[in-house]
């Protein structure tokens, strides 16, 4: 019985939260352009007014990819622990997080493929290409974090860094954490590597097609992406929290310092982001591996 | 957001999120779109209002058409409305559109968009300046409280006439009609 409550209650927040840094986002970059900017609220809004419209479904696939999607994010939040809160915390762990992590971009790809259209398609390409960029980094990174703390398990990880500290305070980790930071925004889709959307060149790539009530459930499944990605840094290298408001205050922390960084950098073409993502991100985190293999 | 619209807001969220989210079409059909950037840029902060330009016609409800219409022009303007999913305003920027402006003459413009699709309003002027767009925003929120900004549902019914008019002026169309009441 509280299994199901903490399920529905870590589904609302991640809505809630997620959200949040979405509305937070817009206010903080119109506050650096010198403008006054939206509500804070102003995604909720938005979310209201798209489930209020007509939408315009393009057959079947388009449907089910959407719930597929979101289907995978929720069942990530299941096994990334909240503070204390982690429902599925005795199964899995970081391997089976690594392979639910490419249900969502998958279900968006089934989706948006099935509406035909030529950005969506650009879009869909290249949001694979950069998957394929960030999951060689991330992976070497789980690695090595696995390797020094001898576990798979996220929930025991959190434990170990309670007891002695953040895992930028063990030095072996230290160069993997540092990847983990150059491959954040790729993982939620922050500016250097916003090329997926790219409103200006591809249309917003994917979402071309989607209005209504598909476009809403697309915004609230990258609430959930940004979410999980915050969510995990946190929980493998700032310690967890022992309570959930700790957590979020952490989550907030970071989320604000890869705002700034969204806000003043270009977007990379996608051959340059890939580049970029296999030779810094990588070496850094590969030597980090050798050396938590060394020292352990 | 104002403590004394939350009752607006527990009523009827629909209407309030159609207020305060507009998604504009960023579509220039003419001259009047040197007004746009300015307005949605960091001088007079559109998105403030809630109004910022999205990409694509499925994810927009309000549509500026910006500047004269040549014929060449009103067939996508027209394909771009339909793709719109209801509810959508469409609101016409600057003289041109109203009656022709200084086109009232030409061969390849179109004196009176509200022939060809349903406009819910207009903002005067050749340029109307950005503060036009917020009067403008400003009273289509009232329209919308009130249930008149309503050209989506007057294009449905009377469907039949602005296709007959599109097509008197554009010959044959080459896509199917919206609605069945042809």
């Amino acid at each position: 019985m509280t299994t199901i409550l903490e399920i529905i209650l870590i589904i609302f927040t991640a809505i809630i939260v997620g959200l949040f840094f979405l509305g937070l986002s817009r206010k903080v970059i119109a506050r650096i352009h010198w403008r006054y900017g939206p509500p804070i609220v102003q995604p909720v809004i938005d979310i209201i007014k798209l489930f209020n419209q007509t939408g315009v479904s393009h057959g079947t696939l388009f449907n089910f990819g959407i719930i597929f999607s979101l289907a995978g994010s929720v069942v990530v939040l299941l096994f990334l622990p909240l503070g204390k809160i982690c429902p599925l915390s005795s199964s899995g762990g970081l391997l089976v997080i690594l392979y639910l992590m490419l249900i969502a971009p998958l279900g968006l790809a089934l989706s948006g493929g099935e509406a035909a259209n030529p950005n969506a398609s650009i879009g869909i390409s290249r949001k694979f290409l950069l998957a394929m960029g960030y999951e060689v980094p991330l992976l070497l990174i789980f690695l090595a974090v696995m390797t020094h703390y001898n576990t798979i398990s996220i929930v025991e990880i959190v434990n170990k860094q309670i007891r002695t500290g953040w895992s930028f305070q063990h030095i072996p980790l230290l160069l993997s954490g540092i990847a983990y930071i150059l491959i954040l925004p790729a993982i939620i889709g922050l500016r250097p590597f916003e090329m997926i959307q790219a409103p200006q060149e591809i249309s917003s790539g994917p979402m071309t097609e989607y209005g209504g009530k598909f476009l809403a459930l697309t915004t609230i499944q990258h609430a959930f992406n940004v979410f999980i990605g915050i969510s995990l840094f946190v929980n493998l290298f700032l310690g967890g929290a022992e309570n959930p408001g700790y957590f979020f205050l952490k989550m907030l922390g970071v989320f604000i310092i890869f705002l700034f960084v969204n806000a003043v950098f270009p977007r990379l073409r996608i051959e340059q982001a890939i580049r970029y993502l296999w030779k810094w991100p990588t070496l850094l985190a590969f030597a980090g591996l050798i050396i938590v293999m060394i020292t352990s | 957001m104002d403590r004394n619209k939350i009752g607006k807001w527990l009523r009827s969220p629909g209407k309030m999120g159609q207020k305060y989210s507009l998604h504009a079409l960023y579509f220039c059909t003419g001259c009047g779109i040197i007004e746009i950037p300015p307005t949605i840029t960091a001088r007079w902060d559109a998105e403030r209002f809630g109004v910022i330009p999205v990409a694509t016609p499925r994810q927009a409800n309000l549509f500026l058409v910006t500047g004269y219409v040549s014929l060449k022009t009103l067939r996508p303007i027209i394909r771009s409305y339909e793709q719109m999913p209801e509810p959508k305003y469409m609101v016409g920027f600057g003289s041109c559109p109203i009656n022709g402006g200084m086109y009232w003459d030409s061969y390849n413009t179109i004196k009176h968009l509200d022939k060809y699709i349903a406009v819910d309003g207009w903002i005067a002027g050749c340029m109307p300046r950005p503060e036009a767009v917020f009067v403008a925003v400003t009273h289509l929120w009232t329209l919308i409280d009130k249930g008149m900004a309503d050209g989506y549902k007057r294009y449905r019914e009377n469907y039949r006439y602005y296709r007959e008019n599109q097509e008197k002026i554009l010959g044959k169309l080459e896509w199917p009609p919206l609605f069945s009441n042809v």
